[in-house]
């Protein structure tokens, strides 16, 4: 009875493991006992041959060609750089480009292009020397063209440069002129040899320009419009309830019509569509309506961050004729310089390829603008650069300071008056240099080859420092390796009574200069500052002392688009008034030359880059209520 | 392609039986796992024969037919299990330390899964994908599992229980065939033969029924997902034969004015999500005219690694209908085998042709024969004694002559190689260059130079670019018109240097003015070159299909650094979204976000306190109290800005940092809403600290993150440091842009986490903004007293040692989810120009900065 029982008990669990294996395994079984069809849905592949192994290779060995082609020379009537350039004149200091003067009564506008390339480091007075013979046609307005010049040599080593579509009949075969003009078209460009120039309105400014307009810098999820160039200067826009075309579709209905700007005015949109023929309207904008509907895929990010790089493009290399100008030419000199050119990331971002000079490196490491995208530091070391000038005192007490830091590399005096050369230095553990300079101002940014650090500490013989100062700004420094990072500072003003800009060496509750008698900077702006600067403007820094301040500051702000950086500075009180009044220089010199260099500076340049700064960088505990003994920098807390 | 669900993938049931088991340990890098799972592994090799026939003799009565089915297919394949369990911890055929347990064996499955276990992407496994929160499984079966094992496989000492880490579905199975196939005998005569025969019964149909489980949630996963059992196994010679009559049409001939838009039909890819094109390959032909001569080689083994590629990776489809490119299987590598008319007639007559619109052919010049590439995969860094090579045969004597003249010119340093005359071997001469009557081998030789010709051949396209660019040598392009492979994505000139041929004589002082480091950049480059794009025909096929899709969305492709930048630069740098430098105008002004809960006085007041800012341009209360309503309008302070109240759906911290259509300015003033003691000209000071610094976090209370070398790990500081890395958004201006990047970019689970501890949304914060710009924060004016969890003694949070280790672990986690700790440490605040400066205090502009 027991074992009936029992027997029953184990049926039943028998039966109930069979009913769960049914249930839970019987579909899995079935489907393994079939044979496995190919099912629908899942991907069949290549399929793996079982010789695969075995197959042959596609080419054997022994198949090399033997037999050479001859060189065939593959241009047939167009020039190529190799064939129609002769690069051998262009060894020196790269490109040197000598512009023909105008015959006859020129435009304004022509007076002032030949002015600008005069006066820029390419020129060169002399055609033999030159590499580059730049023939300018561009007077639309008068209607005069330019002759048959007498170096033309059939055209070699010359550009032909056209702002404007030519009105002029080709009056001269162009032959291996290298010719930049707007909107060429395919048949007659010769790509890598000519150059392809932004269309510029008549009214395009010379110098500075206009900064982009670009207003909001975040991204805009679900706004996109599209605008569509029509002709007669107007603009149809579409927005992204207007389009019923999918991308991926053929558009066959217009959805009726969009809006339409008539006017000059661009309208305000995220997209302009340009294309250059210009077939019927209506399909037209059928068209865009399907390419605003493949950038609507596009993620808001991306779109910002070409929206972006578009006002840095415009800035940097269209929003002026100098500055179109200045790209060609540089365009040009990065073929003669093939290894030594710019590489594409100094091309792309800011502050652009004629900003960034490849003769001072190819490495954009080397540069203080690229270590974010190359994941590079500035160097952790940095060179006092001292200037003594007129009274002639060995800094002695300056060069014990600077070489107290322990972030100083090497200290270089820069001996710059008629006194000798003091025969003894102070013992430090710094090797020290002495440059005996050549008594203008201007040397003082000078690229010295014995600097060997990214940052350069530059002193004033009368500067006073310590050397937790010197720690502290070199620390801010590294966080800002584009900027100046100095202890003094003056500012400019509109001046609305002299209708001019104004200068002022007064404490205020804002800065846009620091002075150079103090301050930290990358070596970079050395190279820059010698030549990329126009003659004139060093010059004029040589002639008015108080200048090459100014000058200095034009210059990093007009690269970096930022104000410098104040640091901390114990002794402002007792000792600023020296180092204020105008840097190096006989002090008696009336400081109302400075506001006179400001506006011829800013002429120069074209436009104001100096900003101001409402700010100052101190040390994280800076007169905070706490122990002085927590305090890193302690001597900055001294009254 | 073969891939396992990651969420099953730790499941060993995966393959066809309950047969391979992987180490769970090894894979997620878990120290703690990976130890006791090889603990495992070396008690089982006592195991006798696991899996041996025993259990499942030819004659067993006992099972069904059902159970002799499954019996059947576990002896169907146990020729390769046998061979494998000849070794089974063999370390070369198998190294992941995969163990084998089961009863059945495909050698198939085996070798599948040990390949796709060793894959890279292996190594991380997202532990919410898992399936059991607990890795181990639960502890009682753990416990029963090493009772059992300890006591039925006589284990020397008893298992512990937690290093049981298996999940249950193994244990059970493994028990049960360890049982009945090695100690089951020695446990059973203890009974009655006819109950044994019950047990027996009993135990095989629990044993039955659970592996069928197994099987019912494993199998249908990994049927689907590895389609590799579907490919068939055949031979090229079984392919079947087209006969191509001798008048079938002949396609014209390529149309050299064809462009992208012109020639391409992207219409055909709208069917393809996610921005990838859908790639087709014609099935195998073996074309044969009239007379029945084969058109050419059926494929050749390079095509067929193409083919695989392709098929392997994720362009390809086998939908005819949803393929936006063709690749034809006909095998047009090598034009010199070709019967040129009578392979244009196979592709011809391909279904889809239509003038060869969307068909992609391949066609590979041929060059020297590809079996010496294993020899030299990693080049010498040994100082290279040429410093100009040039190593191609065949070369008109006009450009032999410009180089003989470069070699006599300068001496040693130019090496001019040519084809061997004097070696009596056929075969091996393409292995030997010499030099008069030296002989070098060819292409090591490459490796003892810097610079390597690479010169107009017989074809433009040249075999030698691959050898030269392996060598790590930089190629010097001396062929006019040459488009150098890839060039449409590739910067050559990072590379290479391209030198027009007319200037071929003063090359040598061309490459003489490039600075050292410039070189050893370009050797860099042409190395990375050679890895990512052109190693292998895989690399190769893949860069070309990557092409074509990036022309087809051309709003999704892939960005000049990603393809150029080596792998060492992409980790290493940032691109910053607000990468232009500019100081957004100040009169845009700002707008604050509240975020409250219910204290609505504080709220109040902080309402009053933040409208007297000048430039507040609007404020929005972002109400996270879903149980009670806002207070109505007329209680609300009256301020002279526009007030909005945004109510939430939820009570999320993550709430706080929502791109909310609300914002119009681009600072964002976040505070909350019991910070009362900044006064306006701290707000307003702040406010002008952003704008000259947009990309930036700028706060008031700084914070640290320190690594604490005891216990290795990071730790959270508030103390008073010299230095700061974070700032709490407790108050804090920063960019609209990074409200987008939280809500919609943040990695991983951070949002999650932040969400479910609510806490550390501004350390998220923190890391968020610093590791896509890759800069500090901005700390603004001295410290103050705040109340915020950690530093007030008002609400018991108050320096609680817990509230600063959970800061620390949200510190921790971050680091992980990032892979990287990107905040950056700075010594420096932001004052006033004239802070504490001895100057007159009615003359500054913020007078009323750091009063307490």
């Amino acid at each position: 009875m027991q074992s009936w029982r029992r027997r029953k008990s184990l049926w039943l669990i028998l039966s109930a493991s069979w009913l769960l294996l049914v249930l839970l395994g019987g579909f899995s079984l079935l489907r393994l006992a079939l044979p496995s069809r190919p099912r629908p849905g899942a991907p069949q592949g290549w399929p793996r041959w079982l010789d695969a192994e075995l197959l042959q290779s596609f080419s054997q060995a022994g198949e090399l060609p033997e037999d050479a082609a001859s060189p065939q020379a593959p241009h047939g009537g167009s020039c190529n750089w190799g064939a129609c350039f002769d690069t051998s004149k262009c060894r020196g200091d790269g490109l040197k480009v000598f512009v023909y003067p105008a015959s006859g009564p020129i435009s304004e506008t022509h007076h002032r292009i030949l002015a600008s390339i005069e006066g820029s480091r390419f020129h060169t007075f002399s055609p033999a020397g030159a590499c580059l013979l730049l023939l300018l046609s561009l007077d639309a307005q008068t209607g005069e063209c330019s002759s048959m010049p007498l170096q033309w040599n059939r055209g070699r080593n010359h550009l032909v440069l056209r702002l404007h579509p030519a009105p002029c009949p080709k009056t001269f075969q162009l032959g291996q002129a290298m010719v930049a003009e707007a909107s060429p078209t395919v048949d007659s460009f010769r790509p890598g040899f000519d150059v392809a120039l932004p269309f510029l309105p008549e009214a395009h400014p010379l110098r500075g320009g206009a900064p982009g307009q670009l207003q909001q810098h975040s991204p805009q999820p679900g706004i996109t419009l599209l605008a569509l160039e029509e002709e007669r200067g107007g603009w149809r826009t579409a927005d992204t309830g207007s389009s019923a075309c999918p991308w991926d579709a053929r558009c066959e209905q217009d959805p009726g019509p969009g809006q339409t700007q008539r006017g000059e005015t661009l309208p305000n949109a995220t997209f302009c569509l340009i294309s250059g023929h210009r077939p019927e309207a209506a399909s037209r904008f059928l068209q865009a309506l399907q390419v605003l509907a493949a950038l609507q895929e596009m993620s808001p990010a991306r779109v910002l961050a070409l929206r972006q790089q578009t006002q840095f493009l415009w800035d940097a290399y269209f929003s002026s004729v100098e500055k179109v100008i200045h790209t060609t030419l540089e365009v040009i000199q990065d073929r003669i310089f093939g290894t030594s050119a710019h590489p594409s990331l100094l091309w792309n971002s800011p502050p652009g390829a004629l900003l960034a000079l490849s003769t001072f490196s190819t490495s954009p490491q080397d540069f203080p603008f690229y270590h974010l995208q190359q994941g590079s530091r500035p160097e952790g070391r940095f060179s006092a650069l001292i200037w003594v000038g007129p009274p002639g005192q060995p800094p002695l007490k300056l060069i014990q300071a600077v070489a107290g830091s322990q972030h100083c590399a090497q200290i270089l005096v820069l001996w710059s008056n008629e006194r000798p050369l003091p025969s003894s230095w102070p013992e430090t553990a710094m090797p020290l240099t002495v440059i005996d300079g050549h008594r203008k101002v201007s040397d003082r940014f000078f690229p010295y080859s014995t600097i060997r650090t990214d940052a350069i500490l530059s002193l004033d013989a009368r500067s006073s420092l310590s050397t937790s100062e010197v720690d502290f700004a070199f620390v801010v420094w590294q966080s800002f390796p584009e900027r100046m990072v100095g202890f003094l500072t003056s500012s400019h003003f509109w001046d609305e009574a002299h209708g001019g800009w104004g200068y002022t060496a007064e404490r205020t509750n804002e800065f846009s200069m620091v002075l150079t008698t103090a301050a930290f900077y990358h070596r970079y702006y050395h190279t820059l500052f010698t030549h990329s600067l126009p003659k004139a403007l060093r010059t004029l820094a040589d002639e008015a002392p108080t200048c090459v301040d100014v000058l200095m500051n034009f210059l990093v702000a007009a690269v970096t688009k930022l104000p410098p950086i104040k640091v901390p500075y114990g002794k402002q009180r007792q000792e600023a008034a020296p180092l204020a009044s105008g840097g190096p220089g006989p002090r008696s010199k009336p400081q109302a030359a400075a506001p006179d260099c400001v506006n011829q500076i800013a002429a120069a340049f074209g436009h104001m880059p100096l900003l101001s700064s409402r700010l100052r960088l101190d040390p994280v505990l800076f007169k905070d209520p706490v122990s002085v003994q927590r305090k890193k920098y302690r001597s900055l807390e001294k009254p | 392609m073969f891939t396992l669900p990651q969420k099953d993938f730790s499941a060993p049931t995966t393959c066809l039986g309950p047969a391979c088991m992987q180490d769970l340990g090894s894979s997620h890098g878990d120290d703690l796992e990976g130890e006791c799972s090889r603990k495992l592994d070396q008690k089982l090799p006592e195991l006798p024969g696991v899996g041996d026939s025993a259990m499942f003799s030819p004659d067993t009565s006992y099972l069904s037919s059902r159970g002799r089915m499954i019996k059947w297919f576990w002896d169907s394949a146990e020729e390769g299990y046998r061979t494998y369990h000849m070794d089974e911890y063999d370390e070369n055929k198998n190294p992941s330390g995969i163990i084998n347990l089961g009863v059945s064996e495909n050698k198939l499955c085996f070798d599948l899964l040990s390949w796709r276990l060793s894959q890279s992407d292996m190594q991380r496994v997202e532990p919410s994908l898992l399936q059991y929160a607990d890795w181990r499984g639960h502890l009682f079966l753990r416990e029963e599992v090493a009772k059992f094992l300890s006591f039925y496989c006589k284990s020397p000492a008893p298992l512990r229980p937690e290093n049981e880490c298996e999940k249950e579905a193994v244990c059970v199975i493994m028990c049960a065939s360890v049982k009945y196939n090695i100690r089951g005998p020695a446990l059973i005569p203890r009974m009655k033969t006819k109950h044994r025969i019950y047990y027996i019964t009993l135990f095989s149909i629990v044993l039955l029924g659970l592996i069928a489980t197994g099987m019912f949630q494993f199998w249908p996963h990994s049927i689907e997902s590895s389609n590799d059992w579907n490919v068939e196994k055949r031979s090229v010679r079984d392919v079947p034969v087209v006969r191509l009559p001798a008048d079938s049409p002949i396609p014209e001939r390529g149309d050299l004015s064809c462009r992208m838009h012109t020639c391409f039909d992207v219409y055909r890819c709208g069917f393809n999500p996610k921005n990838k094109i859908k790639v087709y390959i014609y099935a195998l032909k073996k074309y044969v005219d009239d007379f029945g001569v084969p058109v050419s080689n059926t494929i050749s083994r390079e095509y067929n690694e193409l083919l695989t590629a392709i098929s392997d990776s994720d362009y390809y489809t086998d939908d005819i209908n949803r393929a936006c490119l063709f690749v034809p299987s006909i095998d047009v590598l090598n034009q010199n085998t070709l019967r040129i008319k009578e392979t244009a007639q196979a592709l011809a007559q391909l279904s889809r042709w239509d003038r060869g619109t969307n068909h992609l052919l391949f066609n590979m010049l041929p060059g020297g024969p590809p079996d010496y590439n294993t020899a030299l995969d990693v080049p010498r860094d040994s100082p290279r004694r040429y410093f100009l090579i040039s190593s191609q045969v065949g070369l008109h004597p006009e450009y032999r002559e410009d180089l003989e003249a470069l070699q006599v010119k300068h001496g040693e340093s130019v090496l001019v190689l040519d084809k061997c005359t004097n070696l009596s071997e056929g075969g091996l001469s393409i292995r030997k260059r010499c030099h008069k009557h030296q002989v070098f081998d060819y292409p090591q030789v490459l490796q003892e130079a810097t610079f390597c010709v690479v010169l107009r051949g017989a074809r433009l396209g040249q075999a030698i670019l691959s050898d030269v660019l392996q060598a790590g040598c930089v190629p010097v392009v001396i062929a006019d018109s040459y488009i150098l492979p890839f060039s449409e994505v590739l910067d050559w000139k990072r590379a290479s240097v391209v030198v027009p041929e007319e200037k071929m004589s003063d090359v040598y002082s061309i490459l003489q003015s490039i600075p050292q480091r410039q070189i050893e950049e370009m050797q860099r480059q042409a190395r990375w070159f050679w890895e990512a794009y052109f190693q292998s025909i895989k690399a190769i096929a893949l860069a070309t299909l990557q092409i074509i899709n990036d022309r087809i969305y051309p709003y999704a492709a892939i960005s000049y650094e990603e393809w150029n930048d080596p792998p060492a630069v992409k980790w290493g740098s940032v691109s910053n979204p607000l990468f232009l430098p500019l100081i957004p105008p100040q009169s845009q002004g700002f707008t604050a976000i509240v975020l409250t809960y219910d204290r609505v006085e504080s709220l109040f007041r902080v309402i009053t306190e933040v409208s007297k800012v000048p430039s507040l341009s609007k404020l929005l209360v972002v109400w996270n109290n879903q149980n009670k309503n806002p207070p109505e309008d007329s209680l609300w302070p009256k301020i002279r800005v526009p007030l909005k109240v945004v109510r939430t759906a939820e009570n999320k911290l993550s709430n706080r940092f929502f791109p909310y259509d609300e914002i119009e300015t681009e600072a964002v003033l976040a505070i909350d809403d019991d910070i009362i003691m900044l006064t306006s000209d701290e707000l307003q000071f702040g406010y002008e600290v952003w704008r000259e610094f947009p990309d930036r976090l700028v706060g008031y209370p700084g914070r640290l993150h320190l690594w604490d070398h005891e216990m290795n790990k990071w730790k959270y500081e508030s103390e008073w440091t010299n230095e700061v890395s974070m700032v709490l958004t407790g108050a804090a201006f920063y960019h609209k842009y990074f409200n987008y990047l939280y809500t919609y970019k943040m990695p991983g689970d951070i949002k999650n986490w932040v969400d479910a501890h609510m806490n550390c949304e501004d350390i998220a914060m923190n890391f968020l903004v610093a590791n896509v710009t890759g800069k500090a924060v901005i700390k603004v004016t001295p410290r103050k007293k705040f109340k915020c969890p950690e530093c007030t003694a008002i609400d018991g949070l108050s320096l609680d040692q817990t509230h600063m280790v959970e800061r620390s672990e949200c510190i921790n986690k971050f680091a992980s989810v990032f892979g990287t700790m990107p905040l950056k440490v700075v010594e420096h605040r932001a004052d006033p120009v004239l802070y504490k400066d001895d100057f007159p205090e009615k003359l500054k502009s913020f007078p009323n900065i750091g009063s307490l």
